[in-house]
């Protein structure tokens, strides 16, 4: 038994042990995908685990921040204490074995606020404002944390999974005084 | 003058004009210059926008229809052409476009999405500029070929030789 440990171990990517190592319990999970390597931190070590990954493991390149509503997916909810959307993170490096890292964070529906990483990424100003937009999730610290795809005067966030497909009216519902105003 | 005389003549000429005079009324001539000087405004937000450059391009080249000179300012154009997904953010932009557009004017709503929101049934499209805008000409297809952007400015032609009066003005009380 112990051999086999050791052999699976021995093929972990290096960045899972450098996180297992220095965050423990915070890391909740972490798996091997196609592209590259999927953690599951928790909200509080999720600010401290991208500065490290930024810092000392030289993942120099935002790619992407989105969401994840899970409200549908009774098997998704099990596994992260009913929180209703993760948040992802799409990190990039030049440098290293594994140049592709996807950080998620589960985040509760009542709470449902992350700390922004502006400070180690410029380009998530945008993303954000993006994720706030469609799915309600609010940044804190952000400077600008306003809609960016839809109206300002829009109500609701599209992309959760109760918003209805077709909207609740206000394709056809115009107040175009209001709007040029 | 011979093509001139078939769309602008009314009534018969006189014996003794020998071809060089034609009895015609006022209308009929301005209708016949305002149609052949349509200033497009091209409002173009999606893949009908490639297709609209290409009928405005030299292959197909929309001037030889008289129609050539496009303008990207709505208070020089007469003709609005909406090619393309119309969102419900940029729905006020382009209601504001057609009304700085000066009398008279003539709108085209080129393609699936803008005649009827196309294969885009959700939340933040449109379904159909008409809504909104008083459309003459529809386009359908997705996207529309040339040709058909041809024909429909044709068809506007061809109204306003007949003298009908475009939709908006028809709208209005």
């Amino acid at each position: 038994m112990t051999e086999e440990k050791e052999i699976t171990e021995d093929t972990t990517p290096l960045v899972i042990q450098q996180l297992r190592e220095k965050f423990g319990d915070g890391l909740l999970s972490d798996s091997e995908a196609k592209d590259g390597v999927v953690v599951v931190v928790n909200k509080d070590k999720l600010y401290p685990l991208l500065e490290y990954l930024k810092a000392d493991l030289s993942y120099s390149m935002l790619v992407d921040i989105t969401a994840v509503d899970n409200s549908n997916l009774e098997e998704e909810l099990m596994k992260y204490d009913y929180a209703r959307f993760m948040v992802v993170y799409h990190l990039y490096t030049f440098e290293g074995e594994t140049p592709r890292i996807r950080v998620k964070v589960p985040v509760n529906d009542q709470d449902s606020k992350v700390p922004t990483v502006i400070n180690l990424w410029k380009g998530a100003n945008w993303l954000e404002r993006e994720t706030y937009d469609m799915f309600g999730i609010e940044f804190e610290g952000h400077p600008n944390l306003i809609r960016i795809l839809m109206p300002n005067e829009f109500e609701g966030h599209p992309l959760r999974k109760d918003y209805p497909l077709r909207g609740r009216g206000e394709r056809e519902r115009f107040n175009f005084d209001k709007q040029n105003a | 003058m011979g093509l001139a005389n078939n769309n602008i003549q009314s009534g018969a000429s006189t014996e003794q004009s020998d071809g060089n005079i034609i009895t015609t009324t006022i209308d009929k001539v301005v209708n016949w210059g305002r149609k052949n000087s349509l200033w497009p405004m091209p409002f173009g937000t999606a893949c009908c926008a490639i297709e609209m450059m290409a009928t405005l391009a030299s292959k197909y080249d929309l001037s030889r229809f008289g129609s050539e000179a496009i303008r990207f300012s709505p208070r020089q154009s007469d003709l609005l052409i909406v090619s393309g997904r119309i969102s419900i953010k940029m729905m006020p932009v382009l209601k504001r476009i057609y009304d700085q557009m000066p009398d008279p004017k003539w709108v085209i709503s080129m393609g699936a999405c803008a005649s009827c929101g196309g294969v885009f049934d959700t939340y933040t499209l449109i379904q159909g500029v008409d809504q909104f805008l008083p459309v003459d000409v529809y386009i359908p297809g997705c996207p529309p070929r040339p040709e058909d952007l041809i024909d429909a400015v044709m068809q506007v032609q061809r109204q306003i030789q007949k003298g009908e009066l475009p939709k908006g003005v028809e709208a209005a009380p």
